[in-house]
C-alpha cells in the first residue's frame, strides 16, 4: 500500500531522514515510534509529500508520488487523509463546514455532500455538534472533528501525527478506539506516529523504531487493545495505594 | 459656529466629496490589487506553496520603496506618470493616482502580516488535503485571516484619509485642502478646527465599525 524506497531528507545541515525504506501493507495499523528528533514525524510527512524527499521514491496505492506533477499529486493526496496533534481545524468554520472542505476540494457534487458529512460526523459521534465552532469544543472533540474531516473523502490511508499527544489518557483511549474502528469497519490503512509506547502497543500490528533519522528496527507485535483507566476518585485512591500505600 | 459652517456649506460638502472619492478609490485598489499582492508575497515566502526567492525579494523591495517615500514627494515625483494615466497632473482624478499607488503598497503589507498570523498547521492541513493554490487562498487563508484582513483595511483606510489631506498640492481638494486654504492661508483658525473635527468623526466611525465587524466575524 505504502512503499518508501531509500528516502532521505535534509534540513539545512541536519539529516532528518537518512535513507529509510519501509513498506506498509493494505489494511494494517502501522506504528512509528522513537525519541524526539528521531525523525518519525518527518518520515510520516514524507508519505504524502508534505515534506518532499531529497532522494528516494514514495509510492502510495500504486502511484509513485515523487514523480507526479502538482495536479495529479493533489488528486492522490485526496485519498491519503491526515490528522495532527494540533488538530488544524479552521477556527472560522463550523464543524459541518470543516468536514465539507475536502468534499469541495475533490469536486463531490453539492447534493451528495450533506450525506457524506453527516455520515462522517456520525462515525465519530458528533452529528449534534455540526453547527458549533472548534473553539467551543474540547480537545478530544476537536480531534474527532479532524477525524471526520479525514474520513469524508473515503480515504485509503490515514496518517496520524501524534494524534493523542495533547489529550488526557481517557480521551486518548477514545480517539484510539475510533481509529481502530476506522481500520476494522472501513478497511483504511493507518499509520500512527507517537512517542507514547502505550499508544503504539495498544493498536499497532507492526512498528518501526526510529533513531537519528534511520529505521532502527521493524517489529511485529500483537496489539494489546485499548486500556481505559479508572478515573473515578476511588480509582485514583486504589492506584495511589497500590505500591506501598501507608493508609488513608 | 453653525453660522460659519452654513456660510461655507457648499464648499465643505464638496471637500468631503473629494475626500470620499480619493479614499474610496484607494480602498478599492487596496482590496482589488493590494490584497492579491499581499497574498502573493505571503505565498512566495520560504516554505510556502509558491516559494520563490526572486519574486518575493523584488516585490518586497518595490513595496518597501513606495512605502518609504515621503508621501508628498511621491505625489510630486509621480506627476509625469499621473499625466500619462489620466491625461492631467491636476485635480481630484489626478490626485487619485498616487493615492491608489500608496494604497496598494500599504495594504499589501498589512494583508501579508495578517496571513502570517495563521497557524502553520492550517496550511499543512490544506496541503495534505490536496488543495490547489486557488483553494488554499479562498478556502483556507482568507477564511482564517478574515478578521485580521478587516482590521488591516481599517488601519489602511485611516491612513488613506491622512494621506488625502495633502492632495491640495496637485489640486486634489478634499477636507485637508479646505482646512489649509481657508484655515491656514486665510487665518480662519476656526474653520481649520471644524475640519479637524469632521476628520476626527469620520476616523472614529471607521475605526469603530472596522473593529466591530472584525470581532463579529472572528469565531476562533
Amino acid at each position: 500500500m505504502i512503499t518508501l524506497h531509500n528516502v532521505s531528507k535534509q534540513f539545512e545541515q541536519f539529516k532528518a531522514i537518512d535513507s529509510v525504506s519501509l513498506s506498509i501493507n493494505q489494511g494494517e495499523i502501522y506504528g512509528i515510534i522513537g525519541a524526539s528528533g528521531a525523525g518519525k514525524s518527518t518520515l510520516l510527512r514524507l508519505i504524502n509529500l508534505l515534506e518532499v524527499p531529497d532522494e528516494g521514491e514514495v509510492e502510495v496505492n500504486g502511484k509513485v508520488l515523487t514523480s507526479l506533477k502538482s495536479k495529479p499529486l493533489n488528486q492522490a493526496r485526496q485519498s491519503i487523509a491526515m490528522i495532527f496533534q494540533s488538530y488544524n481545524l479552521l477556527g472560522n468554520k463550523t464543524v459541518y463546514d470543516n468536514v465539507v472542505v475536502p468534499l469541495e476540494l475533490s469536486g463531490i457534487p453539492r447534493k451528495d455532500r450533506q450525506d457524506r458529512v453527516m455520515e462522517s460526523l456520525q462515525f465519530v459521534g458528533l452529528e449534534s455538534f455540526k453547527g458549533q465552532y472548534p473553539a467551543q469544543l474540547s480537545g478530544g472533540q476537536k480531534q474527532r472533528v479532524a477525524i471526520a474531516r479525514a474520513l469524508a473523502n473515503q480515504p485509503d490511508v490515514l496518517l496520524c501525527d501524534e494524534p493523542t499527544s495533547s489529550l488526557d489518557p481517557n480521551t486518548s483511549a477514545e480517539i484510539l478506539s475510533v481509529l481502530m474502528n476506522i481500520n476494522e469497519r472501513l478497511g483504511v490503512t493507518i499509520v500512527i506516529v507517537s512517542h507514547e509506547m502505550d499508544v503504539i502497543k495498544s493498536v499497532c500490528q507492526r512498528v518501526t523504531v526510529m533513531e537519528d533519522g534511520k529505521a532502527h528496527e521493524t517489529v511485529t507485535i500483537d496489539p494489546t487493545g485499548i486500556q481505559t483507566i479508572d478515573h473515578s476518585a476511588e480509582g485514583y485512591v486504589t492506584r495511589l495505594m497500590k505500591d506501598g500505600g501507608r493508609g488513608v | 459656529m453653525f453660522d460659519t459652517i452654513a456660510q461655507y456649506e457648499a464648499e465643505i460638502w464638496q471637500a468631503i466629496g473629494e475626500t470620499f472619492i480619493m479614499v474610496g478609490f484607494s480602498i478599492l485598489a487596496a482590496v482589488l490589487v493590494g490584497l492579491p499582492v499581499g497574498t502573493f508575497l505571503y505565498l512566495c515566502r520560504k516554505g510556502e506553496v509558491l516559494e520563490n526567492k526572486v519574486a518575493y525579494q523584488s516585490l518586497n523591495l518595490l513595496v518597501n520603496t513606495i512605502r518609504s517615500f515621503p508621501f508628498l514627494l511621491l505625489v510630486v515625483f509621480m506627476i509625469p506618470f499621473t499625466r500619462f494615466i489620466v491625461g492631467t497632473g491636476f485635480g481630484t482624478a489626478a490626485a487619485t493616482v498616487p493615492m491608489v499607488v500608496i494604497a496598494i503598497a500599504h495594504y499589501s503589507r498589512l494583508a501579508e502580516q495578517s496571513l502570517l498570523d495563521i497557524p502553520k498547521g492550517v496550511m499543512e492541513a490544506a496541503v495534505s488535503m490536496g488543495a490547489s493554490v486557488k483553494n488554499i487562498i479562498f478556502k483556507f487563508l482568507y477564511v482564517e485571516a478574515r478578521s485580521g484582513l478587516v482590521v488591516g483595511l481599517t488601519t489602511s483606510t485611516i491612513s488613506f484619509i491622512s494621506y488625502s489631506t495633502i492632495m491640495g498640492v496637485v489640486g486634489g481638494g478634499g477636507i485637508g485642502d479646505f482646512a489649509i486654504r481657508y484655515g491656514y492661508q486665510q487665518y480662519r483658525t476656526d474653520l481649520m478646527l471644524y475640519m479637524i473635527v469632521i476628520i476626527l468623526i469620520i476616523v472614529q466611525i471607521i475605526q469603530y465599525a472596522g473593529i466591530a465587524l472584525a470581532r463579529k466575524i472572528d469565531k476562533r
